[in-house]
């Protein structure tokens, strides 16, 4: 069992076509020759992620986020840094291979980041319409409840809100990742996502959550972080892995919020 | 996914600006403030916004550039001001709280429409149909037009000065104007104090509620500390953690910097990153800013307005 053929599988299981020109499912470290002793699934590709994977066995990685601090994994970017040149030289060292899954992993059907988080926060499937939209209807509550309780589901340190606390909300947006749903959709109270940029995009969601608020509109906006709002998900690309490649051990790896709040 | 995201929206909701009633019961709240106007009566004649713009132009210390976003971005500036609030945010809010004060020049380092493009109606993407009304920027701009405001962005420029007026700012509000070594407030070295303490001291310090996140070790030391308000990439961080044990930054990308300083720290290094958010990190800058327009607007009283910490956590 190579590399190569793990990445032989998903590409002829996953049941979209390849792109080739992506820059960002490609081999960060080793390549298709790489023989694999297991696998590992994880959000960031954080050098502690590293380190445990290894010490478990499973030399192939399949991070969805990046490895080297940046979206293309550029080594120009980093290749002066005495910490970038100490993981490349771990990875080397302990013969691990790393192929990212990001791009396809969201053209996927279903697309695990979402189908992971909604499990994470108990959203229904069944409450999601139309299905395939990512928008949930709970029963009503108000925006400091369901703030939360999503800080209780997914366990996070450093949760962030705008809105209205007690705001009556029902009708919800999820959203993963940086793909932050706009903030004024006109039949969603409230978007919980991972990370945007606060200032100067195309809707600054802070903003404009905080106005609606001031005028008594319900509005909400929870930001998960980049992490937890993907992490869930690369549970269900284990399970998948696990089904496509039963000849070494398939495991997820979390790399874990990295954040925490002050008192 | 990195898609961006389109503006959409439709009008269901007609939100008027504030009600006379509304008006004079703010105005009532906000007794404990001096109003501007009783100031007012012993100053010069009071300029126009036009005039204070050009003020600022002439003694920025900056070349102009003529493509900034430091522009009015609604209002009359032909109008004569009868008082002036800085603020990182331009929210309803700190508007209401000019209009109790009776300032009607708001400047702003952040947008008023939500937007880079800052425009009162939403652009869809290129090529896509003009998106319909939206309620709250409609509201925001109808309450801006009824109550006589003017709108001026200040952002390029005021960022520009050196020392950096943004970084100056927080240095002076945590109380560290006296640890600047050689003149620049982005590099400070503080007496030696644990991350936990630190950033408990941030948080009180800038009034913020939920918006401060830490990567890094809460028991560790630290005493030499880079502060970059703003948004910035991977690369400044980079650059910087090279030779501080701590960056105090607004906003980052959470695939590049935070990743970074976690891996610093699980490889042993004695690093930190505290994450303030970008208005509020550019929050008490635009205090400096009311200090300085002071001394180039004496004609009309200057007030800064904090919008404050736009986010909050769930107490669980």
């Amino acid at each position: 069992m190579t590399a190569g053929d793990v990445v032989d599988r998903i590409k002829k299981n996953i049941g979209v076509a390849w792109r080739d020109t992506t820059y960002r499912d490609t081999y960060k470290s080793g390549g298709p020759e790489t023989p694999v002793t297991g696998i590992a699934t994880t959000m960031f590709n954080s050098f502690d992620v590293v380190e445990r994977s290894v010490a478990a066995g499973l030399n192939m990685i399949l991070p969805h986020e990046t490895t080297f601090w940046n979206d293309r994994d550029d080594v120009t970017v980093v290749n002066a840094d005495a910490l970038y040149r100490e993981k490349r030289d771990y990875l080397a060292a302990h013969n691990v291979v790393i192929f990212r899954m990001h791009d396809h992993l969201h053209d996927q059907r279903p697309d695990f980041t979402y189908a992971g988080s909604a499990r994470e926060l108990g959203l229904d499937p069944a409450r999601e319409i139309p299905p395939g939209s990512h928008r949930f209807t709970i029963p009503e509550t108000t925006l400091e409840a369901l703030a939360a309780d999503v800080q209780r589901r997914a366990g996070i340190r450093a949760l962030r809100v705008v809105g209205d606390p007690k705001a009556r909300v029902s009708r919800i947006q999820l959203g993963v990742g940086y793909a932050t749903p706009a903030a004024n959709a006109p039949d969603v109270d409230v978007v919980i996502s991972g990370e945007q940029q606060e200032v100067d995009g195309v809707l600054d969601a802070p903003e404009y959550v905080t106005d609606a608020a001031a005028l008594r509109l319900r509005r909400g906006w929870i930001m998960l972080g980049h992490n937890v709002s993907e992490e869930a998900g690369m549970l269900e690309l284990a399970h998948w892995i696990g089904s496509l490649v039963p000849e070494v051990p398939v495991r997820l790896i979390k790399s874990g919020e990295p954040f925490w709040s002050p008192e | 996914m990195r898609d961006g995201v389109e503006a959409e929206s439709r009008s269901e909701v007609a939100v008027s600006g504030l009600s006379r009633r509304e008006f004079v019961r703010l105005g009532t709240v906000g007794a404990a403030a001096v109003p501007f106007v009783l100031e007012a009566g012993t100053r010069a004649a009071a300029p126009t916004a036009q005039v204070v713009e050009d003020r600022i132009r002439q003694n920025v210390g900056v070349e102009w550039n003529p493509a900034t976003i430091d522009t009015f971005k609604a209002g009359d500036p032909s109008a004569v001001v009868t008082g002036i609030v800085t603020t990182s945010l331009a929210t309803i809010d700190v508007m209401r709280r000019a209009i109790r004060a009776g300032a009607n020049l708001i400047i702003t380092s952040g947008p008023t429409f939500y937007s880079r493009a800052d425009t009162s109606t939403l652009t869809g993407r290129r090529g896509a149909p003009p998106a319909p009304p939206d309620p709250v920027l409609t509201a925001k701009h109808d309450f801006i037009v009824e109550n006589r405001l003017i709108v001026w962005r200040f952002s390029d420029h005021w960022r520009a000065r050196t020392p950096d007026p943004f970084a100056e700012g927080v240095v002076n509000a945590l109380g560290w104007a006296k640890y600047r070594s050689n003149g620049d407030p982005r590099r400070i070295t503080v007496p030696a104090i644990t991350i936990e303490a630190l950033a408990r001291n941030v948080k009180a310090e800038l009034n913020a509620r939920g918006g401060v996140r830490v990567v890094g070790k809460p028991m560790a030391r630290v005493q030499r500390i880079a502060v970059l308000p703003g948004t910035i990439p991977i690369q400044t961080t980079l650059a910087v953690l090279a030779d501080v044990d701590v960056l105090i930054a607004g906003e980052i990308r959470e695939w590049e910097s935070s990743e970074y300083v976690r891996d610093l720290v699980h490889a042993g290094r004695n690093k930190a990153l505290i994450l303030l958010g970008r208005s509020l990190s550019e929050e008490p800058g635009m205090n400096g800013c009311a200090v300085w327009l002071k001394e180039i607007v004496s004609e009309a009283p200057v007030r800064w307005i904090p919008a404050g910490d736009p986010y909050w956590r769930p107490t669980i």
